[in-house]
């Protein structure tokens, strides 16, 4: 069943009165758990799609339905609600609150949840050790790596409980080392615990170790097809 | 999202800038202090005075000669006379004025009083024995002059602690014999530091029964006033009704404008000043309110900047499911946090200056001046302070609220 429906998605942005085409013209649908890698180069539209998908931007035309319902339709405290309950972020440059430890900022959306305070810790606690990250409990993300800190942030998007993840060139910023650990994390998610992912990257090897990779160019799907050889994360980085 | 997770984020906000979050309340405490000194020292002056007027007593009442003042071109002096000594007697009378528990009458003026060498220039006030019970000044030493000495025309007089000082120096003064406008008198008594009772200074006065200050040193048939006490402070509006009646009958008078005496009480007396007190301090304390609008707009910018630093945090809060009403709380709290943090430390550190100004008054003035901290000015300190925290956090927050969730994330 689809999750997500695009159908003519268009996205124009008019900066000064010049109107540039993020989006053309997109047209897919993508089911509850799948694994989709979204590549194209950059001003492919790749970002916009996905800040779109996100709730994070409006689209000019076209429709937008998520969850079988029309983003159009929503409010903003719907949508505001939707990407507390249904939706996770991993961004490249991770956003987590500085001088803020690992386990606030991990239970930060459950403020803005309807989940009881009394459930907070143990959720937070969980998603931590979802990313095998216990041991970092109370650091600041100033005393994390790289790839912990983007692990801090998948649990952050881990802890409502997500339909979907949206990760945005989650190992962007990382060495490859830490990249690693970052997608075996994100494979995991998908492959375990059954969380749709989407992922925005432009390495080949990274796209491969989703089920279908979506390639972009000018704002138009130019490809949309099965990965055949999937890639374990593990697996690619010890050869 | 919860009032105390709410305030919770906010106090994270303020504290992760502690330093800046402290100067920025600077104006707001220094605003606040102002109008916490201003309104504690006006509240504490106004109960020092009004103590004081109240001390000659709540049922005194003066009967003064001439038309009651109403502009500068009023002829004071037409009537000065009108006072005579059938209106002593009239009021006197119980069926006249029922509640007239005491009618005392009073002559005064100025002249040089001698002893050998020494002279002193005090104030002279004829009246009865009366005096001392009404101002309730005892004499240090001697005693008041009796009835039968004022219906006698007794050349007698008690003196104030100045006058006994400046005369005679360390020389034992009651028994000696000094002159008023060559007129011997006997010093029967002295009052010690009485200091100065409502506007009579006590220290610089003599004081002779009236019959002989009327007959020997002014000269006069009439007198300056008459101070007359109610049996009870709710029989004093009754009593000035019945001594308008009792005089207007004795002059003649069937129009009350052309009344040719007034009448003034404790009562007006303490409200005018009371009102005078009230206003001065209110305009005071406006001054100071102006320090608070100054230290609001520092608020504002200071809100400002930190939105525009915080745009990422807040493009994350959005995107992690944060409404804008959360973002618009949570920064109209912090601004409210803010300003009431430093409504508080105005608060304290404005009682505790009025609490030091008091001491040092009191002790090194010995005046009986009482720290007072009115609970309007608390209330009115923390009101006002929260709600330059609303008016001028409002429009900071409203800026952050308004962010564009992807916008936000993309500032760097």
């Amino acid at each position: 069943m689809a999750l997500i429906e695009l159908e003519s998605l268009r996205k124009v942005y008019a900066i000064e009165g010049v109107e540039s085409v993020a989006l053309q013209d997109i047209s897919l649908n993508i089911d509850k758990g799948e694994f989709v890698a979204v590549m194209g180069p950059s001003g492919s539209g790749k970002s916009t799609l996905l800040h779109i998908l996100g709730f994070l931007d409006l689209y000019t035309s076209g429709k937008y339905l998520f969850d079988g319902r029309e983003m159009s339709k929503y409010t903003e405290e719907e949508m505001a609600h939707i990407r507390n309950h249904k939706m996770g972020f991993v961004f490249q440059s991770f956003n987590l609150l500085a001088r803020t430890s690992v386990l606030d900022n991990v239970k930060l959306p459950l403020l803005y949840s309807s989940i009881p305070e009394n459930q907070w810790q143990k959720r937070a606690l969980e998603a931590i050790e979802a990313v095998g990250l216990t041991h970092r409990l109370n650091h600041q993300p100033s005393q994390l790596s790289g790839g912990e800190k983007q692990r801090a942030a998948i649990a952050r998007a881990l802890v409502c409980d997500p339909q979907v993840i949206f990760a945005d060139e989650p190992t962007g910023n990382l060495d490859s080392k830490s990249g690693q650990l970052v997608m075996e994390t994100i494979q995991q998610l998908n492959e375990k615990m059954g969380h749709t992912i989407v992922l925005i990257t432009h390495e080949t090897y990274t796209a491969e170790t989703a089920q279908r990779v979506i390639r972009l160019h000018d704002g138009l799907v130019q490809s949309d097809e099965k990965v055949v050889h999937r890639r374990q994360a593990k697996e690619h980085f010890e050869k | 999202m919860t009032i105390r997770q709410l305030a919770k984020t906010s106090v994270i906000g303020l504290t992760s800038h502690k330093s800046r979050s402290l100067l920025t309340i600077l104006g707001i405490v220094i605003g606040i202090t102002s109008i916490i000194l201003v309104m504690s020292l006006g509240q504490g002056a106004k109960s020092l005075i009004l103590g004081q007027i109240q001390s000659i007593g709540a049922k005194t009442i003066a009967v003064v000669p001439g038309r009651e003042p109403t502009g500068p071109a009023d002829a004071l002096a037409t009537f000065t006379d009108s006072l005579k000594e059938r209106d002593l007697t009239s009021l006197e009378d119980k069926n006249n004025v029922p509640h007239a528990s005491v009618v005392m009458p009073v002559v005064f003026g100025s002249s040089p009083a001698t002893y050998g060498s020494e002279i002193y220039q005090p104030t002279i006030f004829g009246t009865t024995s009366y005096f001392s019970t009404l101002y309730k000044i005892e004499p240090s030493e001697g005693r008041i002059f009796t009835d039968d000495e004022v219906q006698s025309y007794a050349d007698v007089a008690v003196i104030g602690s100045k006058v006994e000082t400046q005369l005679f120096g360390n020389m034992p003064a009651v028994g000696e014999k000094i002159k008023i406008k060559g007129k011997s008198f006997r010093v029967i008594g002295i009052i010690g530091n009485a200091g100065q009772v409502s506007f009579l200074n006590f220290d610089e006065a003599v004081f002779v029964p009236y019959t002989t200050a009327q007959a020997y040193l002014f000269g006069i048939k009439y007198f300056n006033r008459f101070a007359i006490e109610a049996d009870s402070e709710t029989t004093v509006d009754q009593t000035v009704e019945d001594i308008k009646i009792t005089l207007r009958n004795n002059h003649n008078i069937t129009d009350p404008t052309k009344d040719d005496f007034f009448i003034q009480t404790q009562a007006e007396a303490l409200q005018t000043v009371g009102t005078v007190l009230s206003v001065l301090t209110l305009f005071l304390a406006s001054v100071a309110a102006i320090s608070l609008v100054v230290g609001g707009i520092g608020i504002m910018n200071i809100m400002l900047v930190s939105v525009t630093e915080r745009t990422q945090e807040i493009g994350l809060r959005k995107a992690l499911g944060a409404t804008e009403k959360n973002i618009l709380s949570q920064f109209l709290l912090e601004a409210i946090l803010l300003t009431l943090a430093g409504g508080i430390i105005g608060i304290l550190l404005g009682a505790s200056l009025s609490f030091l100004v008091s001491l040092v008054l009191s002790r090194a003035y010995a005046l009986n001046w009482a720290f007072v901290l009115p609970i309007s000015s608390i209330v009115l300190g923390l009101g006002v302070s929260s709600g330059i925290g609303l008016v001028f956090g409002i429009y900071p927050a409203r800026q952050a609220a308004k962010k564009n969730p992807i916008d936000a994330l993309r500032y760097e």
